[in-house]
């Protein structure tokens, strides 16, 4: 249908249109409108793709100097490749309604593991190892050497690429991974290095987060993005933590142990080089002498995306002298490494600020700031000099050199913590270094700053006025719509007591409680009594989880549960449990049933739907807050309250919140679907708790439903309200 | 689950039900139950869907399946689901024979993971009504086996002529079933034999069992409550369109007459249908019976398929019976009682006066007589003709002439 927005006409490649959809399209238009951030909140299933495509590409048309490229970013492979079969959907509707499709070119970048068509590498498993054989195949020097030694292999797409590929524009269309693997094979062409040289002047670009976010690939991959761009971030919930993540640096023993090996590995090379080549290394001093010039050249004209690893004032200057050659370098790795094994022999715990370890850097092995920052680029440097193809080997020198220049660049914002065991053994000494940061704006700060319009969305961002906080940015637009249902096919109840009036809460005092767990097992029970197919349990911890079936056991609650489903559990392990979730998956298609008990905050809580069968009820057994006596927490907590005025509880109910709203939103993923949803904790119906969860489960979260105990949530009343019984109806209306 | 096994609970144990939660008022505040008006609707909707002119499956040949596991004792139907589903079974068998005379009919109970056949594929209700009244004997359960189900009841269906139209009906009380394989392939299997399985639900529903439905093209349903359940098992008495890989064929059919040997002295002989059965009831000898008109074994009531020879012996208005599905009465054009108010005083069929509680009026199409909700059900379900047109000269000639089936 053609619909009018604002004054914006706008394709949809659907016949009918959810009012909150409009509603959304709405305040997206009004966002790019102001050339403003917007955080926008809508429950899956209602559409949100497709409404953020036909508004965006449809302003593109209507716009095409105020925005001239889309970048959406999203979390996982499956969910890219929805994005694209949306983008052809609309792209055909386009093509049925104006006679042509609009002359854009969309396509998906992803890593070559998933994109390599090269016979031997595309059947490696291991991303990483995919990508070092690639490099061992594409590298400059390889291709230098096959010139005249045809024995060195090389990759034949690489090179159909590069004679032919660079010269051709692609032609306008979509292409998801198998069209550019297909287009690959067709032409004899390396898809990767394609879409990579592609996205640089296509229309549309859907990847992973971490190409704009790390800081490692996003200066790859990303740089020369330009500033009229849309950038989507989808599923963003938890873009604070993928902010986090990209920016720490965790070091234990055996990356020590390994990078000692490495650095011999160099100085066998740079020794074996200085004999056969030293013309090389000389050139190489040359170009360090002048400076990293170049690189801050192409910065100046603002064309690239600014490397938060690497500051402007690092590239104005010429490497320091004392690392300039190979030999110094190399002993220079040595002392650090050397310098990093002192620090892991400690017997308590360590806490300090990136400043006083520098300073302590500089008493013990006289290592000055200054070339701890160009540490990563001057080993990049010398990496390409000795011409060492496979990178893989060296990553845990690379990470070293990563928090040299991490922890020599920023002062503010990070935190060095230094923990000689686990808290979980503390008789096991495991020493790990974390150089962790606190604040989730610096990562995503390039991003903000360069693209005239972000947009944050997800089912689940409530509570939204958190995010700019913690992220540190201004949105003009930011919304929360709910999904508007024919019938009310969502029931969330909060059960704050049992059968026998004992209030249930995970609470650190009760949690042990025999009356706590008892009442949990029998409310699982009741409910797998009632529901059909699949029910999904999450716990806060693996380790609450482990002790609560182990009571159930004695209490013989899994016995009775057994006796309607199968049980299946979440562990740690990540093989094991996606066998169990495949079987999880059998037992409810063939009509078993089976209950799922799993962790928030754990592999199935994230990116694992549970759509219709799959997850007829989820139950939330307490509040999922993060584990708070962890070390990295506490600084985190403590820098928020001093950088951005956030208390530290409103933080931890904001995120257990969002972590429970996440995990009960597994299993309504759309309008057809139908499910129950129970937070099994007292604490819960608290106004604090309550108003924090996204607005489309608050609705039809009644007051009546809020301070039930077992029995009155498994009244048929409540299952009436949902249509465990109403199929009927439910047919009849959609 | 937990409590159910203690057992001892009493009513006023078992905490409290809001029962005044569950009425509603409708639109005009009357406190009407809304689920009457949902099976109306329902009801209705059924009727319009169905049409003249299309093939049925004559000839069927239904399964019925019993769930009789652990859940069937479970109290929300009154008093058990098992007794009243048992009592609406006894309701629908004979509703179902008289309404598809040349049928025939099995019934297969699954309880404790294994299926078990209570009836042979039959057409005789009365042997069927006594087998469901007997399952009150038996204790539920167990869990069920829906595979172990399908697949006894393929076994039967899978000899029978290609012209035959197969069913299974499946009566599922529980949210679970344990089977020995793959269900899929079973679903599979189903499928390309063309018979198609429905499933009514008396709890919720059941993923497998929905694929089930979907995937060999029956019904699927969940009932709200006892006269929902009653009206979800009615709507299977009326026969499907047939599959399209259904051959036709002629078949062979006896009439036979009821001869009683007047006058003489009358030899007394069993009858084949009771030669076997122990009981006293029926097995006694008497001197009439209808006669195979290819063996000559003696029969005492029909439809039969001959025991001797495996002719199938009807009688005339049987076939007719049937036959009228065939030419179903026009559906009857709704309109606004308001509208119609000045013009129409009683109900043409059984002289109700309209009143305040009639919001629709049914017209006939034919012979544009007015009637009732009540009559319009039961013309379309029971009566099969139109008494409007059937008094009027002209139309009924018109309606005999297409609609008797030829001897």
């Amino acid at each position: 249908m053609k619909l009018s927005v604002d004054g914006l006409l706008v394709y949809f490649p659907y016949d009918y249109i959810y009012p909150e959809q409009y509603a959304y399209m709405l305040e997206l238009k009004k966002g790019l409108d102001a050339k403003g951030h917007c955080l926008l909140e809508m429950p899956s299933g209602t559409g949100k793709t497709v409404s953020l495509l036909s508004l965006i590409v449809a302003y593109m048309i209507a716009n095409p100097l105020s925005v001239t490229k889309l970048i959406y970013c999203s979390r996982t492979v499956p969910e890219i490749e929805k994005v694209l079969e949306e983008l052809k959907k609309l792209m055909t509707y386009y093509e049925k309604e104006r006679g042509q499709a609009p002359k854009m070119v969309g396509l998906v970048l992803s890593s070559r593991k998933n994109m390599c068509i090269h016979p031997q590498v595309s059947k490696e498993r291991d991303g990483k190892i995919v990508d070092g054989r690639c490099h061992s195949l594409t590298a400059s020097y390889v291709r230098e050497r096959h010139n005249y030694d045809d024995s060195i292999p090389i990759c034949s797409f690489y090179e159909g690429f590069d004679i032919e590929g660079r010269e051709v524009q692609l032609e306008p269309g979509v292409y998801s991974l198998d069209d550019l693997k297909e287009y690959g094979q067709e032409r004899n062409w390396c898809p990767y290095f394609l879409a990579r040289y592609t996205i640089l002047h296509a229309n549309i670009v859907v990847y992973s987060y971490h190409y704009l976010l790390d800081p490692k690939i996003a200066d790859v991959v990303s740089k020369e993005l330009s500033r009229s761009s849309v950038v989507v971030f989808d599923e963003a919930h938890n873009i604070d933590n993928v902010c986090i993540d990209s920016m720490s640096v965790k070091i234990n023993r055996r990356i020590i142990d390994r990078s000692t090996a490495n650095i011999q590995l160099l100085e066998q090379t740079v020794n074996e080089m200085k004999e056969d080549d030293a013309k090389k290394l000389k050139e190489e001093y040359q170009r360090l002498v002048e400076g990293l010039r170049d690189a801050s050249v192409a910065r100046e004209t603002d064309v690239v995306l600014s490397n938060p690893v690497l500051p402007d004032e690092v590239l104005k200057e010429a490497v320091p002298g004392s690392i300039r050659t190979a030999e110094h370098f190399v002993g220079f790795l040595k002392r650090f490494v050397e310098y990093l094994k002192t620090r892991l022999r400690v017997q308590h715990v360590v806490l300090e600020s990136p400043a006083s370890f520098l300073k302590d850097v500089y008493q013990k092995v006289c290592i000055e700031r200054k070339p701890l920052r160009f540490c990563h680029e001057r080993l990049a440097s010398l990496l390409r000099t000795l011409e060492i193809a496979d990178l893989t080997d060296f990553s845990p020198l690379i990470l070293i050199t990563h928090l040299a220049t991490l922890v020599s660049t920023y002062t503010k914002g990070f935190t060095i913590i230094v923990e000689p065991f686990d808290d979980k053994t503390p008789t096991v000494s495991n020493p790990i270094l974390h150089f962790s940061c606190l604040d989730s704006s610096i990562a995503i700060k390039p991003v903000f700053d360069r693209f005239q319009t972000v947009v944050i969305t997800s089912g689940t961002l409530s509570p939204l006025d958190m995010y700019p906080k913690i992220l540190d940015f201004h949105p003009v637009i930011m919304s929360s719509f709910t999904m508007t249902l024919a019938r009310p096919c969502l029931l969330p109840m909060i059960v704050s007591k049992g059968n026998d009036q004992v209030a249930i809460s995970s609470r650190f005092e009760t949690r042990e409680d025999v009356a706590v767990v008892r009442n949990y097992g029998q409310l699982l029970v009741e409910i797998a009594t009632i529901v059909p197919d699949g029910v999904v349990c999450f716990f806060t911890s693996y380790l609450y989880l482990e002790s609560v079936v182990a009571s159930w056991y004695d209490q013989g609650v899994v016995d009775s549960l057994q006796r309607n489903k199968l049980l299946f559990i979440e562990t740690q392990d990540a093989a094991e449990t996606s066998l169990a979730l495949l079987n999880y998956i059998r037992a409810c298609e063939s009509g078993r049933g089976a209950v799922l008990l799993s962790v928030a905050r754990g592999k199935v809580s994230e990116g694992v739907d549970f759509d219709h069968h799959l997850g007829r009820a989820v139950l939330m057994f307490g509040i999922p807050y993060v584990y708070t006596q962890s070390r990295i927490l506490r600084a985190r907590l403590e820098y928020l309250r001093d950088q951005f005025q956030i208390r530290e509880n409103d933080f931890l109910t904001f995120d257990a919140m969002r972590h429970a709203a996440q995990c009960v939103g597994r299993a309504i993923r759309g309008k057809t679907d139908y499910g129950i949803m129970i937070f099994a904790d007292k604490r819960f119906s608290r106004a604090d708790k309550r108003n924090k969860l996204p607005k489309w489960i608050q609705e039809h979260l009644k007051d009546s439903l809020c301070n039930l105990s077992t029995e009155e949530a498994v009244q048929d009343r409540c299952l009436g309200v949902i249509g465990y019984r109403r199929n009927e109806l439910q047919q009849s209306i959609i | 689950m937990a409590e159910e096994e203690e057992g001892k609970e009493y009513r006023w144990e078992t905490g409290y039900e809001k029962t005044w939660e569950a009425i509603q008022e409708d639109d005009e505040g009357l406190l009407e139950g809304s689920v009457a008006e949902i099976i109306q609707r329902a009801k209705r909707k059924r009727q319009a869907e169905r049409h003249g002119n299309t093939r049925l499956g004559m000839m069927r040949h239904l399964f019925l399946v019993i769930d009789n596991s652990d859940c069937m004792s479970n109290q929300d139907l009154k008093p058990t689901r098992q007794l009243c589903t048992i009592k609406l079974l006894e309701g629908f068998i004979d509703e179902f024979f008289d309404q598809n005379p040349i049928s025939q009919m099995g019934i297969i109970i699954t309880k404790s993971k294994r299926a078990e056949k209570i009836s042979e594929l039959a057409g005789n209700p009365r042997k069927h009504i006594k087998a469901v009244q007997q399952l009150t004997q038996v204790a539920c359960s167990g869990e069920p086996s829906l595979q172990n189900a399908l697949e006894l009841a393929l076994r039967s269906l899978r000899m029978l002529p290609s012209h035959a139209s197969r069913e299974i009906l499946i009566l599922m009380g529980s949210l679970t079933t344990c089977d020995p394989g793959d269900i899929s392939v079973t679903v599979q299997n189903l499928k390309a034999q063309g018979v198609r399985c429905s499933v009514i639900a008396l709890a919720a529903e059941v993923h497998i069992c929905h694929k089930l439905c979907r995937e060999t093209g029956g019904l699927f349903g969940v009932i709200l409550d006892d006269c929902h359940f009653r009206d979800q098992l009615f709507q299977h008495i009326d026969p499907p369109p047939a599959a399209t890989f259904l051959d036709s064929s002629l078949i062979k059919m006896g009439f036979p007459h009821h001869l009683m040997q007047e006058g003489k002295e009358a030899s007394l002989t069993m009858c084949m249908c009771h030669v076997d059965s122990t009981d006293g009831e029926g097995g006694r000898l008497n001197s009439g019976g209808y006669f195979c008109p290819q063996c000559c074994s003696k029969y005492c009531e029909l439809p039969v398929e001959c025991k001797a020879c495996g002719l199938t012996l009807v009688s005339a208005p049987h076939l007719a019976r049937s036959y009228h599905h065939l030419f179903p009465v026009d559906n009857f054009k709704e309109l606004e009682f308001r509208d119609m108010q000045d013009k129409i005083e009683l109900c043409f069929a059984c002289q109700k006066r309209f009143g305040e509680h009639d919001k629709h009026v049914y017209e006939c199409g034919t012979c544009s007589r007015i009637f009732c909700l009540e009559c319009d059900m039961f013309i379309h379900d029971l009566l099969h003709t139109c008494p409007g047109c059937a008094t009027n000269h002209s139309t009924s000639q018109s309606m005999s002439n297409d609609s008797v089936p030829p001897r």
